[in-house]
C-alpha cells in the first residue's frame, strides 16, 4: 500500500521533473536562439528602428542641436512644399534617375555580354571595367574634375579641340546640361561595375543547350538575346532596377565634387538640398521633414523593391 | 586551320578590347601621371605630357610626411583603422543574426526576418537626421565609434549571410546534432567555412563601403586628426583659390585612396563575381 502510493508520488515527480526539462530545454533554445540575434537587434534598434520613428518626430518639431526645440506641427512641411528649390531639386533628380538608369543599366549589359566571352587577357579587362565602381568618390571625381578642367591642357578639352570636336577649349560646369553631361557620364563610368558583376553571374547560369536548342531551330543572335538571355535575366534585372533608383535617388558626391548644384541651382539634387538645409543651415527638422518627402517620393520603387526581394527570398528558400 | 584561325581573330579582338579598355581606364592612368608631375608644371604644360619629364616622388613625400596641416597620412592610418574595425565588428554581430535567421526556429523569427527585409527598401537618406542627432545625444559626435556603430545595425550583410546559409544541407546538421555538437561550434565549426565566400565578399564589401564613405565622415568628423582620407583630402585642398594648385598631391593623395582597392580586386574578384550574384539574387 504504503510502496504503492511512494511509486505513484516518483512518477507524479518524475513527470513534473520531465515537463520542467522540457520547457527548460524550449527556453534554452529560445533564449540561445535569441542570444545569436540580439548583439544585431540590438544596433539595428538602436541605430535604424529608433532613428526611423525620431525621424518622423522631428520633422513635425523646430529641431536644432542647440537652441530649444519647439513642436510646429505640419509647419516644416508647408515650408519645404512651398520651396521652389525643393521643387527644382525634385524635378533635377528625377531627370537624372530617367537618364542615368537605363544607359547604366544598358552599358553594364554590352559589357556583360561582352565579358562573360573568353578573351586573352580578360582580367585586364574586368579590373578597367569594374574595379572603378568599388574606388572611392574623391579618388575619382577629383581625377575627373582634373580631367574636366576648363583650361586648354585639360585631357578633355585637349583632346576633343585636336579630334576637332570643339573649335576652342570649354568650361565643362558651365552651363547646367553641360553639367548634367559630365555628371552623368562619370556617374555611369563610376557605377556600371557592380551591374557588370551582377549581369556576368546571371548570364552563366543560363544553360548553354538552352542557345544549342535555339540555334537547331535557326534562332538569330537578336531571338536567342530576346527569348533566352533576357528572360534568364529578369530577376537580376529587377533587383538591379531598385538598386539603381535608390542610388540614384541618392546622387551626392558627384555634384559636391563637380559644381557645389550650380549653376543658379540647377544641378541641386533632393540629397544636396536636404545637405544644406540640414547641415549648412541646421534645421535638423525640417531636413528630416524633406527626408520623408524623398521617402513618398521613393516609396513606389521601395514597394517593387519589396516584391522583389520577396521573390528572391522564396528562391532562396526553395534553392 | 580553322581552330587557329579563330585563335588569331580572338586575339586581334581581344586586343581591340584592350586598347578600349585602356582608355576607359584613363583617369585612373592620368590620376597616377599627374601625381609624379610638380603641380606647377602639371597646370602649366601644353600639350598634356603622358610620360612627365622630370618625374619627381616629392608628392608621395608631401602625403607621407606633410610640412603642416592635414595630413594625409594620418587620413589613411584613420581610414584603415575605421574599416578594419567596421567589418570585422559587422561580421561579428552578422554571422550569429544570419544564423539564428537562417537555421533557427524560434518565436517572432518570421516577423524579425521581414522587418529586416523590409528596411532593405527604405533609402538610406531617411536615416541620416537622425543617426546624426543620436550620435550627437550619445555624445559620440567627432570619435570613430560614429563611423562604426551606425553600419552595425544595417541588415544588408544578415540578408546576404542568410542567403548563404539556407543551402547547407540540412542532413549536415542534423549529423552535427546527433554528434552532441552545440550550436555555437556548430557554427564556428561547419557554417562559417560553407559559406566562406559570402564573409569574403561582405568583408570586402564593407570595407570599401567604409573605406570610401564620404558624406557621413564629412558631417561627423571635425578634428582634422581624426579625418578619414576621403576628407583629409577635400579638406586638403579645400582652401586653394585655384583648384589645381596642389594638383600634384592631390592626385597623389587620390591615387594611395585608389591602389589598395585595384589590389584586393585582383585578390577577390573571382569571389565578387560568385558571391555577390548568389548573395543578392539567390541560388537559382
Amino acid at each position: 500500500m504504503k510502496s504503492q502510493q511512494e511509486v505513484l508520488r516518483v512518477s507524479v515527480e518524475t513527470e513534473r521533473e520531465l515537463k520542467l526539462l522540457r520547457i527548460k530545454r524550449i527556453l534554452r533554445r529560445e533564449v540561445g536562439a535569441w542570444g545569436f540575434l540580439l548583439p544585431h537587434f540590438f544596433f539595428f534598434i538602436l541605430f535604424i528602428a529608433i532613428p526611423l520613428i525620431y525621424g518622423l518626430t522631428m520633422s513635425f518639431y523646430n529641431w536644432t542641436l542647440i537652441g530649444e526645440t519647439r513642436y510646429v506641427g505640419l509647419e516644416n512641411y508647408s515650408r519645404v512644399w512651398s520651396d521652389s528649390r525643393f521643387w527644382m531639386a525634385v524635378k533635377n533628380t528625377v531627370i537624372f534617375a530617367i537618364i542615368s538608369i537605363p544607359l547604366v543599366m544598358g552599358v553594364a549589359l554590352a559589357y556583360a555580354l561582352l565579358l562573360s566571352k573568353k578573351w586573352y587577357g580578360r582580367l585586364w579587362l574586368m579590373t578597367a571595367f569594374v574595379a572603378p565602381t568599388f574606388f572611392s568618390s574623391v579618388g575619382v571625381l577629383t581625377s575627373w574634375r582634373w580631367i574636366l578642367g576648363s583650361h586648354r591642357a585639360g585631357l578633355m578639352n585637349y583632346y576633343l579641340t585636336r579630334l576637332g570636336i570643339l573649335k576652342e577649349p570649354i568650361s565643362w560646369f558651365a552651363t547646367s546640361t553641360r553639367a548634367w553631361a559630365c555628371i552623368i557620364g562619370v556617374t555611369v563610368w563610376w557605377i556600371v561595375g557592380f551591374s557588370i558583376l551582377l549581369y556576368i553571374g546571371a548570364l552563366q547560369r543560363i544553360p548553354p543547350e538552352q542557345y544549342e536548342a535555339a540555334r537547331i531551330d535557326g534562332a538569330g543572335r537578336w531571338a536567342q538575346f530576346w527569348y533566352i538571355t533576357l528572360p534568364w535575366m529578369r530577376n537580376v534585372l529587377f533587383f538591379d532596377v531598385i538598386r539603381q533608383v535608390l542610388l540614384a535617388f541618392g546622387l551626392f558626391d558627384q555634384v559636391y565634387f563637380f559644381t557645389g548644384g550650380g549653376p543658379a541651382g540647377r544641378t541641386r539634387t533632393m540629397v544636396y538640398y536636404l545637405y544644406m538645409v540640414g547641415f549648412e543651415r541646421q534645421q535638423l527638422g525640417r531636413a528630416a521633414a524633406i527626408s520623408w518627402y524623398m521617402f513618398m517620393i521613393i516609396f513606389g520603387f521601395a514597394l517593387i523593391n519589396l516584391f522583389v526581394l520577396l521573390k528572391t527570398v522564396r528562391a532562396g528558400a526553395e534553392g | 586551320m580553322t581552330l587557329t584561325k579563330r585563335k588569331i581573330l580572338n586575339l586581334i579582338l581581344s586586343i581591340v578590347l584592350w586598347v578600349f579598355a585602356a582608355v576607359w581606364f584613363v583617369p585612373i592612368f592620368w590620376m597616377f601621371t599627374t601625381s609624379l608631375k610638380q603641380s606647377t608644371l602639371a597646370t602649366s604644360e601644353y600639350p598634356p605630357q603622358w610620360i612627365p619629364k622630370n618625374p619627381t616622388l616629392d608628392n608621395y613625400r608631401m602625403i607621407f610626411a606633410p610640412a603642416s596641416g592635414i595630413s594625409v597620412l594620418q587620413g589613411i592610418k584613420n581610414s584603415l583603422l575605421v574599416a578594419g574595425a567596421s567589418t570585422f565588428l559587422g561580421l561579428v554581430v552578422a554571422i550569429p543574426a544570419a544564423y539564428a535567421l537562417s537555421r533557427l526556429r524560434f518565436k517572432g523569427r518570421n516577423a524579425i526576418l521581414w522587418m529586416y527585409i523590409a528596411i532593405l527598401a527604405f533609402p538610406g537618406i531617411i536615416f541620416l537626421i537622425p543617426q546624426y542627432f543620436i550620435i550627437h545625444r550619445l555624445g559620440l559626435m567627432d570619435t570613430f565609434w560614429a563611423l562604426i556603430l551606425p553600419g552595425l545595425g544595417g541588415t544588408f550583410g544578415v540578408f546576404l549571410l542568410r542567403q548563404y546559409m539556407l543551402g547547407i544541407p540540412r542532413e549536415l546538421e542534423d549529423a552535427a546534432w546527433i554528434d552532441g555538437c552545440s550550436r555555437l561550434r556548430f557554427l564556428l565549426t561547419i557554417v562559417i567555412p560553407y559559406i566562406k565566400p559570402a564573409i569574403f565578399v561582405l568583408a570586402l564589401m564593407s570595407f570599401l563601403g567604409s573605406w570610401n564613405s564620404f558624406l557621413w565622415p564629412l558631417l561627423v568628423l571635425t578634428s582634422p586628426n581624426k579625418y578619414t582620407l576621403p576628407i583629409a583630402l577635400v579638406r586638403f585642398s579645400a582652401g586653394w583659390g585655384d583648384p589645381y594648385r596642389g594638383i600634384g598631391t592631390l592626385m597623389a593623395g587620390a591615387f594611395v585612396s585608389v591602389a589598395p582597392t585595384i589590389l584586393l580586386f585582383l585578390i577577390f574578384h573571382k569571389y565578387l563575381l560568385q558571391g555577390i550574384y548568389i548573395g543578392t539574387v539567390g541560388k537559382e
